[in-house]
């Protein structure tokens, strides 16, 4: 069975980035088989249909706009995600990204059998903000979900001893160019 | 007597813009723009280490991710001179390949063939005779007549169930819809098709770049990526082999199946490629780099101003000086403080939103312009500059396309008709053939750069005490994307970025001359001007991405969109 687990959201966006946060907790904090994928979506477009396609369950991670207090998580099955189809128009970016995606990989009969969507509600989407405590407790009650969802499913995981995770994009973190190949924070200045 | 009609907002697009046209006898007599694009970058990146810039901003758009991350290290590159090994330039030109493949598949198929296709009228189809007519334009072994038939059943399937589904709310049986059931089949089963190729150019950026969307493998100075032809882990013979192979299936659909559709669609609506011009000033600038000092590349690029293709000014390099000097951009109609155009490196992003008003300012778009002048960015400005300065490579698409379109259509196509929302389109897929058969290319240079013993991907960047500026430049999949910096001290100081869709989507600026979108919807014809499918199919030519607002999922379907008709 393949399972993709996926957060989304823009993590320059405050409480977006809860989607990103929590597959970054998952990755450093869990080891899963084979036949899972963490991964992080950020903001797809279509081209998430490429991630949806050929897998048997999908478990994502994203902000919600409801009507619940910030920090809430609410779960959503495929049914309550296609209920009104594709959005004749986009209303925002993203939420139409979603519900085309799927129907597409479903058209052509490669979507998956199972889905989940893990919503927490956002308190704020400030530009370069760091997640809400409300979103990162949330955070934490996603965690939880997913691992129960695999628990349904039948599919084990267990913890690793990683450091824990902290958002790489958070305005408080230290600067750390992430793929350099020589770790050094500080920049190399001349003497001009 | 004049009505005014509201797109809010467009479908089947990446981001939020909205359209207002007035319509006299059944012809668009004015346009306005109005959309949303990224603010803020400055606030993330000032203060911050310029060789972590673009992990942030490849998070401006998911859709565009790799696009972002490439200009932001070139802009660092650039300001500090700092060259970049051949294999990293190679890495860096195969991602970049394989993403805009990725990019310009999807847009023609997913996001624009319903604008010309009718799908309910598939099922009247006789898939044995769209074979026979597939077979005799293509060589693609996948346009059997059960392979048309599974796909027709589909739709059979999605229509019955009264669940449209992914095609609710197409403007099925539109008078402007004209293709037969058999060509509306064949590019329904492109559709499907589509999918399994767009999947397999996004398997290579995954592979050269760690992951997608959001790529990690760039640094400043080159890539990341290890090469090592004795590791299963690094990229080595492995890797490189499964790379040259997906991308060779990338390239025969590309030439087989997208470029063919492309030229067979246009050539049954001759009329649109005297619709959609606009304006005829283009901009493009070189890329897919060939040396580390980076003077030599395979994607040409310059400017052409009103259309006058043999008075082309080719660029030499990425950020010639008068590229870097031309560019402004005037906030006098939209959503900004600001009492004069603004040069990037003095740009700044005061919002000041008043409400839409036509007179006034109406969209949170800046308009860009080249030393005054709206120009028109995306593959028609690379694939017409690349015309006129006589590129090898873009003759022999265009030309190829021109000719399938001139033996389809029994007329004479020539560049002249390129100015159009068709030309557009099939600029795309010119390029995209180009790009495709560039692929194999760089992925041989790689492989021989390696032979010879070369295994450097990075030059460690040194940044001095003082103030530099950069520009980075990267011929993006949708036009000219230009990021500059300024750096102080090691510390970015200011940043802009200024994306293709800004300068397509721009509204009028203080000389009241319009942007791209605005000047191309002028003279279009509306059959029935409540289902305005024209608006879409010269808007979706442009394949806009508006920079995304946030991204939540707001599971009540809401329809806060309407098609407004004043």
């Amino acid at each position: 069975m393949k399972i993709t687990i996926g957060g989304i959201g823009s993590v320059l966006l405050g409480d977006d980035g809860v989607g990103p946060f929590v597959a970054g907790i998952l990755d450093s904090g869990y080891c899963f088989g084979e036949s899972v994928t963490v991964a992080d979506l950020g903001t797809p477009g279509l081209d998430l249909v490429a991630h949806l396609s050929g897998i048997d369950a999908l478990i994502l991670i994203d902000s919600v706009k409801n009507d619940a207090l910030p920090g809430t998580v609410t779960l959503y099955r495929k049914d309550d995600i296609l209920r009104h189809g594709p959005a004749p128009v986009r209303m925002d970016p993203h939420s139409p990204a979603l519900s085309e995606s799927l129907l597409i990989a479903e058209l052509a009969g490669e979507g998956p059998k199972d889905i989940l969507l893990i919503g927490v509600t956002g308190e704020q989407y400030e530009v370069g903000a760091e997640l809400s405590v409300a979103a990162k407790q949330a955070a934490s009650q996603a965690v939880d979900q997913v691992l129960l969802e695999l628990d349904r499913l039948g599919i084990s995981y267990w913890k690793s001893r990683k450091k824990p995770y902290s958002a790489w994009w958070s305005p408080l973190a230290e600067a750390h160019p992430a793929s350099d190949p020589r770790p050094n924070t500080l920049p190399v200045l001349t003497a001009v | 007597m004049s009505t005014k009609i509201t797109i809010d907002p467009i479908t089947r697009i990446e981001g939020h813009l909205r359209i207002d046209v007035e319509v006299e006898n059944y012809a668009v007599s004015n346009a306005w723009a109005s959309c949303t694009m990224w603010r803020g970058i400055e606030t993330i990146l000032r203060g911050r280490d310029p060789r972590d810039a673009w992990m942030f901003t490849q998070r401006f758009c998911g859709v565009c991710t790799t696009v972002h991350a490439m200009a932001s290290v070139r802009a660092v590159e650039d300001a500090l001179k700092l060259p970049v090994p051949a294999n990293a330039n190679y890495i860096r030109n195969m991602i970049l390949i394989a993403h805009a493949l990725h990019d310009h598949i999807v847009h023609f198929y997913q996001l624009s063939a319903l604008d010309w296709v009718d799908i309910l009228q598939i099922p009247k189809a006789d898939p044995a005779a769209a074979s026979k007519l597939a077979e005799t334009i293509s060589p693609w072994t996948r346009n059997s007549r059960n392979e048309l038939k599974a796909a027709q059943d589909k739709v059979k399937a999605v229509a019955a169930s009264g669940q449209l589904g992914i095609f609710q709310n197409g403007y099925w049986g539109h008078p402007a819809m004209r293709l037969s059931p058999e060509v509306n089949l064949l590019a329904f089963t492109h559709y499907v098709q589509a999918l399994e190729y767009q999947r397999k150019a996004l398997q290579v950026v995954g592979m050269l770049g760690g992951k997608t969307p959001h790529i990690q493998n760039l640094v400043v100075g080159g890539v990341a990526n290890a090469i090592d032809l004795d590791s299963q882990s690094a990229l080595g013979m492995d890797k490189l082999e499964q790379i040259r192979v997906l991308l060779a299936e990338v390239a025969q659909f590309i030439r087989e199946v997208y470029l063919v559709d492309v030229c067979a669609v246009a050539a049954m609506y001759p009329e649109w490629f005297k619709i959609g011009s606009g304006v005829t000033n283009y901009l493009a600038v070189p890329d897919l780099p060939l040396d580390s000092n980076a003077g030599s590349y395979d994607l040409p690029g310059g400017v052409i101003m009103q259309g006058n293709i043999g008075g082309v000014q080719p660029f030499k390099t990425a950020s010639d000086a008068i590229f870097r000097e031309s560019v402004t951009e005037d906030v006098t109609h939209a959503y900004y403080e600001g009492e004069k155009p603004l040069h990037p490196w003095q740009g700044e992003t005061e919002p000041q939103f008043t409400g839409w008003d036509g007179e006034k300012k109406y969209s949170w778009v800046k308009s860009p312009r080249y030393k005054g002048q709206p120009m028109q960015v995306g593959p028609l400005a690379q694939v017409l500059v690349g015309y006129a300065q006589g590129h090898q490579l873009t003759k022999k698409y265009a030309d190829l396309a021109l000719g399938q379109v001139s033996a389809i259509a029994k007329v004479n196509a020539t560049p002249a008709l390129m100015h159009s929302t068709l030309g557009r389109h099939a600029a795309r897929a010119i390029r995209a053939a180009m790009l495709a058969e560039l692929a194999d290319k760089h992925w041989q240079l790689l492989v021989d750069n390696i032979a010879k013993g070369d295994l450097t991907v990075h030059n460690q960047p040194v940044f001095p005490f003082g103030e530099v500026e950069g520009v980075g430049t990267h011929e993006a999949p949708r036009g000219t994307l230009s990021h500059w910096i300024v750096i102080k001290g090691g510390k970015i100081k200011n940043y802009q970025a200024v994306v293709p869709s800004t300068w397509n989507a721009s509204p009028r600026d203080e000389n009241g001359a319009h942007g791209p979108y605005e000047a191309s919807l002028l003279h279009t014809p509306l059959a029935r001007p409540e289902e305005p499918l024209e608006v879409l199919r010269t808007i979706h030519s442009f394949d806009p991405c508006m920079a995304c607002a946030c991204h939540t999922f707001d599971p009540s379907g809401r329809q806060i969109a309407r098609v407004k008709v004043l």
